[in-house]
This record gives C-alpha cells, sequence and structure tokens, in this order.
C-alpha cells in the first residue's frame, strides 16, 4: 500500500508540476553556450556560459548533449589547431569537469546507455574530401578510446534506444554508418545515393567508398604538400545528391530517419531490412532531425527555408511548416513528455541567435528568445 | 485544482506495472567480476583478461558481452572484444571492462594489471672529444638501455674511475681531467656496465690571451670575446676548449648585476653596469672588464587621434596610400555582423569614418590592401552558408568602395589570415594550408599553388609575404620560410618552394616577421606566440590577460637557425607586429603597443636590457568592453603608429623623434 502510494506521489508530481523545461543551445559563432528555461508560455536565457579558452579566436562550440543521468553536459569545440576538444561540464555548476582532445571539427554526439560511451563524430567540415571518423570517449575518464572510420564529414550522432547502434551519416560520401557501440566497428553501410546495400565485409572486395579503400590509408600521414589540388579535377569526386545532415533512430519502430540535406527528402530507413522503405518530401534543405520519445512526432529543420517541418509518423504526414523567427534553422531537440520541440536558429551575419518553441500539438510557435550568435546545437535537459 | 483522476489511474498501472518489473530485475543483483589478483606481466608477454557477470548466487550469467579497453593502448594493448591484453612497455596500467545490461544500464570495473620493466641490457656513453686536456671538466652523455628497447632516464648510473688521480668522475655524470695520463672510466648500474677508456694529456694551454670587440657599450649590446689559448711557446691552440663566465656589479645599488654569457663568448648585459669578462681553459683564465651604460632609448609617445569602434569588437588594421595620394586605413571587425570599416587617415589627429562593407560573416579577421592601394582582400569567418572565403574590394575610391568578387573555393572553411603580394592573394584555409590565388583579373581569381605542411596535425595560422618569401607560422611546426618568387628556392606563387623552418618547444607560433639588420648584416625573423593561459571571464565582460612573447630566430645559417633573443612583457601577451627602422611595433594585447629598439646584434632578454623605447595602452572608457585595453596590431607608417584595438578600435600615436641625451622620459 505505501509503495502504491508513493507511486501515486511520483506520478502526481509529474503530471502537475512538471511545466518549466531546460534546454541547452550552443552560440556557434559566439563562444557560448546558453541555458534556457522554458515554463509553458515563456523562454528565457537561464545563464549564459562562455566556452573555450580563447578570447580572440572563435572556438565553434558545436554539438551537445546531456549524459543519460542529467548530471553532466558534453559540448565539441570544432575549432583547435587543428584538432577540436570535447569538453565535459557538470550540470549543477556549469563548469567544466575534464576535457579531451578529439579529431578535426568534432560535432554531434551523445552517450550510449548501455556502454556509457559517448559517440562523437569528427565533422572535418574545413577539410579535404577524405573519409574522417567516429570518436568513442569514456566519458568517465574523458579517454579517448577508439577513432572508427566512416565516411566524407560525418554527422548526425545519435544511438539506438537500447544503446547498443550508433548511426551517423557521411554528408558528402552520401552514406548511413551503422556502428556497433560494444564492438567498435562499422557494422553496415548504405548508399543513400541509390547504389547497392553493402555489408562492410563487402566493401573491401568490391572497393566501396567510390572505388577507394580508405581503410588502408592512413589520411593523416598523406603528404598533401606534395599533392597538386589546383589540377585534380574536383567535379569528378563523388559529391552526394542527398547530401545526409542528420540520422535519428525511432524509440520503437526499429527505423532510423535521415535528413536529405541536399534531396529535400526525410528518408526512412527500415533497420531490418537495411534499405530505404520510404521518402517525405520536405521543406529546403531539412538539416536536423529529432522524433518526440512517444515516436508520434518528427519534427525536422529546414535550413534553407528558415522553417520547422512537423509531421505524423504514424501517417507520415507533414502536419505543418512553422516559420522560424530568422533564417538559417539549424538543430531540434524535443522535450521528454513529447509536448514541445525546441528549434535553435542560428540567424545571419549579426544577428542574435535565436531558440523557437514549437508546441507539436498545435503544430505552432509557442515562444521564442534570443541568445548569442549562430545558434547551432541543441538539447532538452530536464523537465521540473 | 480539478484533477481528471482517469489518466492518472492509467498512467499509475503503467508505472506501477514497470516498477515491479524493475524490482524483479534488480533482485538478480548481477555483478560484474574481473581478476582481482595482481597481473603482473613482462613485456611481450600475455594473458586473457577474466571478465563475468555473476547472479546473487555466484552463477555466471549468459549471454553477457563485454568490452575490454586499456587506459594506455600504447603501452598495453587490450583487444577490446576479449581481454587479451598484451604487455608492450613497462608501467602501472588498468583495463576498463564494460557490460551492457540488457535492459539498460551496464556494469563496469577496471582491472589492474602491472608491467614488470625489462632487465637492463646496455649503458651507451657518447662521443666525447678525441684530445681532452688536463684540468678540463667535460659531461658525459650516458644513456642506460633496457632488454626491450626502451630508454630508461630513470636510471641513476654510478661512475667509478680506474685512476681518480687522471680522471676523477663528479656528480651529473661529469668527469675531471686531473692529469695527464690514461685512466677507465666504468658506468655501471643492476650488473651492466660500459667503459670509457680516456687518454688525457697534457694541458698545453700556457695562457689565455682575451680580448674583446668593445669594451664600452650599452645595457642590450652584445660584447663578442675572442680567447686566444696559447702554449708555453706562444704557439696558438686551436682546439682549446673555452669556457666563458662573467660577474660584474650594477651602476644601480638597487638592482643586481644580470646579463647573458654564451658558449661563444658573446656576453650582453641586461642591467647597466661594470661587468668582468672571464675565459678559462684548465688552469689558464683570462679576464677583460667592459662597462654597460643605461641604453637609454626611452621616447616620449603621445596618443594622437582614434577612431572609436566600441560596438563591436575590431580585428586587424592595414593603412595604404590611397591612389589619391591621401592616407587610408582598413579595419575588420570580430565575432560580430561581417563589417569592415574604411578611414581617411590623413590626418592622423582626425581618423575619419568614410565608409564600410558588410558581407556574410560574423568575423573579419584579417584585412590587406594591394601595394598599389587599388584593391583590399578581407577574410570571412562565420558565414551563414558556411562558404566562408574571402572578399574582394575596389578601394580607388576609399570613400565608395565596392566588392569587385566573393571566391570561396576551397576556402569554404573560413579563412583566418590573408596577405597581398604582386597580384596574388596567399588565404589561409581552414587552419591547415594556404592557397596562392592570382587577382590579375580580381574578378576572376583563381588558384594556382597550394602550400601545405605533411606533419601529423599540422596547422597553420598566419602567412606573411616579403620579398618573395612567405613566411608561415604553424603552431607546432614554427615558421616556414617558403619561396613564392624570391628566387632563393626556385619558387613562384604556382609551386612555392619551402627551404628553412624553425621550431620551438611551446608549440604557440601565432605570427613571423623578418627583419634584416643593415649594421650587422644579420638576418633575423621575429616569431610571436599567442597563448591564453588564464582562460575566460566566466561573465565574459571582464578584460582579458595574455601571455607568451616574441621569440628572436637568428637565420643568418638557414640551415642553422638559432633562438638568440626574445622580448616579453609580464603578465601580457603577444599578438601582431611590425618593424621598421630598427625598431618593433608590437601589439601585446593587455598591454598594447610596446616600441621596441632592435638595433644592433640581438641577444638575450631585450626587454630587461631597457630596449623597450616606449608603450601606450588604449583604454577606453567607453569601450566595448570598457577599460580593457587589447590591442590587435600595430603598424608604424608615415612617422605615426596605427594601431587597432579589440574593444575600441583604430588609434594613432606619435613617437618623440628625437632622445635628449641622457634624459629621463616618463611614457605613459
Amino acid at each position: 500500500m505505501r509503495s502504491l502510494l508513493l507511486i501515486f506521489l511520483v506520478s502526481l508530481s509529474s503530471i502537475c508540476v512538471g511545466q518549466n523545461y531546460y534546454i541547452y543551445v550552443t552560440a556557434e559563432s559566439e563562444d557560448e553556450v546558453a541555458l534556457i528555461k522554458f515554463d509553458g508560455k515563456e523562454a528565457v536565457v537561464e545563464k549564459t556560459i562562455p566556452v573555450g579558452v580563447w578570447p580572440a579566436e572563435i572556438e565553434g562550440p558545436h554539438g551537445i548533449n546531456v549524459s543519460p543521468d542529467g548530471k553532466y553536459w558534453y559540448l565539441s569545440l570544432a575549432h583547435g589547431n587543428p584538432y577540436g576538444t570535447l569538453y565535459k561540464y557538470s550540470t549543477e555548476t556549469n563548469e567544466v569537469v575534464g576535457t579531451v582532445e578529439l579529431g578535426l571539427f568534432p560535432a554531434s554526439l551523445q552517450i550510449s546507455e548501455a556502454t556509457g560511451l559517448l559517440y562523437c563524430v569528427n565533422f572535418n567540415l574545413h577539410g579535404d574530401m577524405v573519409p574522417s571518423t567516429v570518436s568513442v570517449v569514456d566519458p568517465e575518464e574523458m579517454i579517448e578510446v577508439q577513432r572508427i572510420e566512416t565516411g566524407v564529414m560525418p554527422h548526425g550522432s545519435r544511438i539506438s534506444p537500447d544503446g547498443m547502434h550508433h548511426y551517423s551519416v557521411g554528408m558528402m560520401s552520401g552514406e548511413l554508418f551503422e556502428i556497433n557501440t560494444l564492438r567498435l566497428k562499422v557494422d553496415r553501410v548504405l548508399k543513400l545515393d541509390g547504389e547497392e546495400k553493402k555489408e562492410m565485409g563487402e566493401m573491401a572486395s568490391t572497393g566501396g567508398m567510390a572505388g577507394m579503400d580508405h581503410s588502408k590509408m592512413n589520411h593523416g600521414q598523406m603528404d598533401h604538400s606534395k599533392m597538386n589540388h589546383g589540377s585534380m579535377n574536383h567535379e569528378k569526386m563523388f559529391h552526394s545528391k542527398v547530401k545526409p545532415t542528420w540520422v535519428i533512430p525511432h524509440p520503437t519502430n526499429n527505423k532510423v530517419y535521415v535528413a536529405g540535406n541536399g534531396s529535400d527528402e526525410i528518408l526512412e530507413v527500415d533497420l531490418d531490412k537495411w534499405e530505404i522503405t520510404n521518402r517525405l518530401k520536405t521543406g529546403k534543405a531539412p538539416y536536423n532531425v529529432d522524433i518526440s520519445p512517444d515516436g508520434k512526432y518528427l519534427v525536422a529543420t529546414y535550413k534553407g527555408s528558415g522553417e520547422t517541418g512537423v509531421w505524423d509518423l504514424s501517417k507520415n504526414k507533414e502536419l505543418a511548416r512553422v516559420k522560424n523567427t530568422r533564417k538559417v534553422s539549424h538543430g531540434v531537440t524535443i522535450s521528454s513528455d513529447s509536448k514541445y520541440a525546441f528549434i535553435s536558429v542560428e540567424g545571419i551575419g549579426g544577428e542574435p541567435g535565436t531558440m523557437d518553441v514549437i508546441d507539436l500539438k498545435k503544430a505552432a510557435k509557442v515562444a521564442s528568445v534570443d541568445m548569442g550568435k549562430q545558434a547551432g546545437g541543441i538539447i532538452f535537459w530536464k523537465q521540473e | 485544482m480539478i484533477l481528471n483522476l482517469k489518466p492518472i489511474m492509467k498512467e499509475l498501472k503503467l508505472i506501477a506495472l514497470a516498477l515491479l518489473m524493475c524490482g524483479t530485475l534488480f533482485a538478480q543483483d548481477l555483478t560484474l567480476k574481473v581478476n582481482t589478483e595482481p597481473i603482473t606481466l613482462k613485456i611481450g608477454e600475455s594473458v586473457q583478461l577474466m571478465a563475468a557477470v555473476v547472479d546473487s548466487k555466484g552463477n555466471k550469467v549468459s549471454g553477457r558481452e563485454y568490452l575490454f579497453y586499456s587506459r594506455d593502448a600504447r603501452a598495453l594493448s587490450v583487444v577490446d572484444s576479449t581481454g587479451y591484453a598484451t604487455a608492450v612497455k613497462h608501467g602501472e596500467y588498468s583495463v576498463v571492462v564494460i557490460s551492457p545490461n540488457p535492459d539498460g544500464g551496464r556494469l563496469r570495473a577496471n582491472i589492474k594489471v602491472t608491467i614488470a620493466p625489462a632487465a637492463l641490457a646496455k649503458i651507451e656513453i657518447g662521443e666525447v672529444p678525441t684530445k681532452i686536456y688536463a684540468g678540463v671538466t667535460f659531461p658525459l652523455d650516458i644513456k642506460v638501455y633496457d632488454k626491450a628497447g626502451f630508454e630508461r632516464p630513470e636510471i641513476t648510473v654510478k661512475l667509478t674511475s680506474s685512476n681518480e688521480k687522471i680522471v676523477k668522475p663528479a656528480p651529473f655524470n661529469k668527469v675531471i681531467a686531473v692529469a695527464e695520463g690514461k685512466s677507465t672510466i666504468t658506468a655501471s648500474v643492476d650488473g651492466v656496465t660500459t667503459k670509457l677508456d680516456l687518454n688525457i694529456i697534457e694541458n698545453p694551454i700556457a695562457k689565455i690571451e682575451l680580448t674583446t670587440d668593445m669594451t664600452e657599450g650599452r645595457s642590450g649590446d652584445v660584447f663578442t670575446l675572442k680567447a686566444v689559448a696559447k702554449d708555453k711557446n706562444g704557439k696558438v691552440v686551436t682546439d682549446a676548449p673555452i669556457n666563458y663566465s662573467f660577474s660584474g656589479e650594477s651602476y644601480d645599488v638597487s638592482a643586481a648585476p644580470s646579463g647573458m654569457m654564451t658558449k661563444e663568448g658573446k656576453f650582453v648585459a641586461d642591467q647597466p653596469g661594470l661587468y668582468v669578462l672571464n675565459a678559462t681553459s684548465g688552469p689558464a683564465a683570462a679576464s677583460v672588464t667592459v662597462s654597460a651604460a643605461k641604453r637609454n632609448v626611452s621616447r616620449k609617445i603621445e596618443q594622437v587621434g582614434r577612431g572609436s569602434v566600441n560596438t563591436k569588437h575590431t580585428s586587424d588594421l592595414w593603412i595604404w596610400e590611397g591612389v589619391d595620394g591621401k592616407d587610408y586605413a582598413v579595419t575588420g571587425t570580430w565575432g560580430a555582423d561581417g563589417t569592415a570599416y574604411f578611414w581617411d587617415v590623413t590626418n592622423p589627429a582626425a581618423l575619419v569614418l568614410i565608409d564600410s562593407v558588410k558581407v556574410d560573416a560574423r568575423t573579419v579577421n584579417d584585412v590587406k590592401v594591394s601595394e598599389d592601394g587599388t584593391v583590399c582582400v578581407i577574410s570571412r569567418e562565420g558565414a551563414s552558408n558556411r562558404k566562408n572565403g574571402l572578399v574582394i574590394i575596389d578601394v580607388k575610391n576609399p570613400r565608395d568602395v565596392s566588392i569587385i568578387s566573393e571566391f570561396s573555393e576551397n576556402l569554404t572553411g573560413g579563412v583566418h589570415n590573408v596577405f597581398i603580394y604582386k597580384k596574388h592573394v596567399y588565404a589561409l584555409s581552414a587552419g591547415r594550408k594556404y592557397y596562392s590565388i592570382n587577382i590579375e583579373d580580381p574578378k576572376n581569381p583563381k588558384i594556382v599553388g597550394e602550400f601545405e605542411l605533411d606533419t601529423p596535425g599540422h596547422s597553420i595560422h598566419d602567412v606573411w609575404i616579403d620579398n618573395g618569401i612567405a613566411y608561415s607560422s604553424n603552431w607546432d611546426d614554427g615558421v616556414q620560410l617558403v619561396d613564392v618568387g624570391n628566387g632563393i628556392a626556385g619558387g613562384s606563387p604556382s609551386n612555392p618552394v619551402q627551404f628553412a623552418s624553425y621550431a620551438y618547444p611551446s608549440g604557440s607560433n601565432h605570427a613571423a616577421f623578418p627583419y634584416k639588420d643593415k649594421k650587422t648584416g644579420k638576418f633575423y625573423v621575429i616569431l610571436g606566440d599567442e597563448e591564453f593561459p588564464y582562460g575566460l571571464d566566466p561573465d565574459g565582460r571582464k578584460p582579458g590577460r595574455a601571455a607568451g612573447y616574441l621569440h628572436v630566430i637568428d637565420f643568418s645559417d638557414l640551415n642553422n637557425p638559432k633562438e638568440v633573443a626574445w622580448f616579453q612583457v609580464p603578465f601580457a601577451g603577444s599578438h601582431n607586429y611590425w618593424i621598421e627602422d630598427d625598431i618593433l611595433y608590437a601589439a601585446f594585447y593587455n598591454a598594447g603597443v610596446r616600441v621596441v629598439d632592435l638595433s644592433g646584434e640581438l641577444l638575450g632578454d631585450l626587454n630587461r636590457q631597457g630596449r623597450e623605447i616606449a608603450w601606450i595602452v588604449p583604454e577606453d572608457p567607453d569601450g566595448y568592453v570598457k577599460n580593457a585595453p587589447f590591442t590587435w596590431g600595430a603598424q608604424p607608417y608615415k612617422g605615426h603608429i596605427f594601431y587597432s584595438d579589440w574593444n575600441s578600435g583604430l588609434w594613432s600615436a606619435k613617437l618623440e623623434p628625437v632622445v635628449p641625451k641622457n634624459a629621463e622620459v616618463q611614457t605613459k
């Protein structure tokens, strides 16, 4: 009986009290992270946390996520000399508790609840068109355990609900990668531009990745100074038409959804079949995607049109296309109660960045708050 | 408040069910058991590390998967899926084991592994001089290796001599040649020995004749000693080992004498005083006394004008003579809205903002103008489409500048710095390399060449061109001298050829500026650090503080560059700088502009030598951050100094041209 009472109280508190939502948002051109509170009506910046150590260099906070227990937030600073850095902050104090250097332009990241390890793509946004990696970090120790080579400009680091698989996309190579989070190896690769699917074993024998066996190359050791890039025919290099920029696993249906930034669509990939099973035509240049914890809604930012699309996944229908406050819609994160989507909007030049709040049931923007320039990485922290 | 209890009851049922299920699972009380006994391996040995999830009764749970990883995989390699570990290098290490729970969460444990050091294998003693004169002390270069091939610097070797009347060991692996004769030095530790036979010959040196190129100079002047060792017959001993040293007394009773003596016999005084310079070789010794007067180069500096920018941060500046004969400046902005400002600075006392351009960027970090004053290039970072690149601007009429073209090919990652030289733009790309871009037709820029290092983790911060040589600052890789048209190495803009370099341990090389001293013929490249060890103000509104300094590298011998001097400002850090007529104009962030006398040979600590001529700090109570000088760069131009400050914009100052002899000048 006592336990039933306890259950009742817990349930009651979650229903009646949980009206404040907390979100962390990066300001990539301000070297700041904003902690934003949304009370159901109004969004306000609760705290602005300067990040990085160089006052006169932009270090570019890009990817952000919160540990499953909510005690820490993790931030990738993309720029370095040349490598970027992963920072670990306490959510209690918003102070740095650890750092570790990763690869070139570390970006989106997430911790697997199964392994406890953090997986961060090294986007290498500004580098040569060569395959990059996913860094695997032990966040308890802040040690980089492994680097796993994937595609060209990997982005969209998200973990399956059981924590056993990591998904990312190669933005320029047009590939979807599935990494076994425990074995720390790429299990499967799906070419999103229409080529047939390949298991990793086949890749080597058929010369996958646009005909090159990049796994045998040590790109970091290559002598690029001896190459004449000016005379190279870059037009003949493979550039994905889909240009995938994000992938998000569905919480229950064993599918992942890929943002086709170049093809203006969301690709539905069935993980059992390992093939594209649906294409949802979107607004211009979908960029980041999230799915509500209850599995009903898919929300995608349309970077090209400054809008956000709210989709009903049961019908694969776009419910609304919400105009964002500014141009260059970037990231999206959805509250744990599946009620609100929070959208980071970069803006242009000297404009502030903005976080918009979309009520998913109404499929409408209900609040907005300005923050530092180029709002980018965004993650829902807690509701209380 | 009225509650609709129907949904609550539904949720209650679900929660209760979930908790009951969890209770069942938790009751299993699973534990991850790993090796608890100490594991000690020899190098090369392998071991299967053990991990098993057991229930409360100690029964192994089947179907579990495990991940093993070594905290130092280079010393203890571990196969992640099996836990098969192989010892590579001695030391104490740990392996983390993780086993995911099927219902969420994971079990985790550590295994400690000790790798015993291999037995010592050998002691190596480096080369010693072929002729060792009695009376001389010399060092031994001793290295100890173990049987696994690792050097063991922590091992102390015992030195003994077969005849201490001939050769005597001294602390810190030194050996004293006491007298003529033969002796064997034995180096030993843990049963490993190495012997070194030494033949000490009679010291022929009867006297040293010591001269100096001058006996009176100033602090900061280099006194070059010439020591000639002669035997009792007056014959020169050419291979005599000479040790140089100095002592002295300061002219200022409140200051201690100080200076620097090189192994080659070059002395420089920091503190004015009377110095005794010594040369010894065994029992022979000689000395000369020199006087170093106060350098007395201080000059008055006055702020002349300013062009306030206090709504955003200001970055770099460039001053040039326009095609109309008037003088102009362009300044960039940082972390703002992509604006570059154009100023009429013909009257340095009245800096007039005359035009601006705004591009899709947040930072215009660098600005440069062509030699003929017609074209300006600005760098872009933070473009909204992430295609940064550079922007070429027509500045023939600086009052009405116009964008000629934008260029982002291979430069999308952001251009931090640029330089214009002979119709080519040298533009950094994403901090990794630089491209040479032909702008003979500025509407259609064309990449014609590129330069990139091939070192692991290479990066680049700046490039500066002078006399056909590109000086790029490459952080850990130091400065790279690249022929882009000078001809010294057959290079050109389309075929840049690297021919010299110098790196220093801190890896902070951020800027470089060449300087040839006409009097001495010395060719220096001054390398600047950029360091921010103090981090950021948590509230973001307090003045920043930098560190790092300027390193003077003597490149007179391109194949053997040597760091000879440095200029440091306490509690401040260097940024951009310029050299003209033997004077250095250096922005030192929170310490403003420092004006430094570079005349003559450079050696040692230039600041302590009193070479600083003047300094001026741009403090602005109305600045973007109030009263927070953060000076970006300085450029001497037609008798004035122009400088940009991150928090306050563009400034001009005038250095008083005449130095009253022996006058004390207060600078501000």
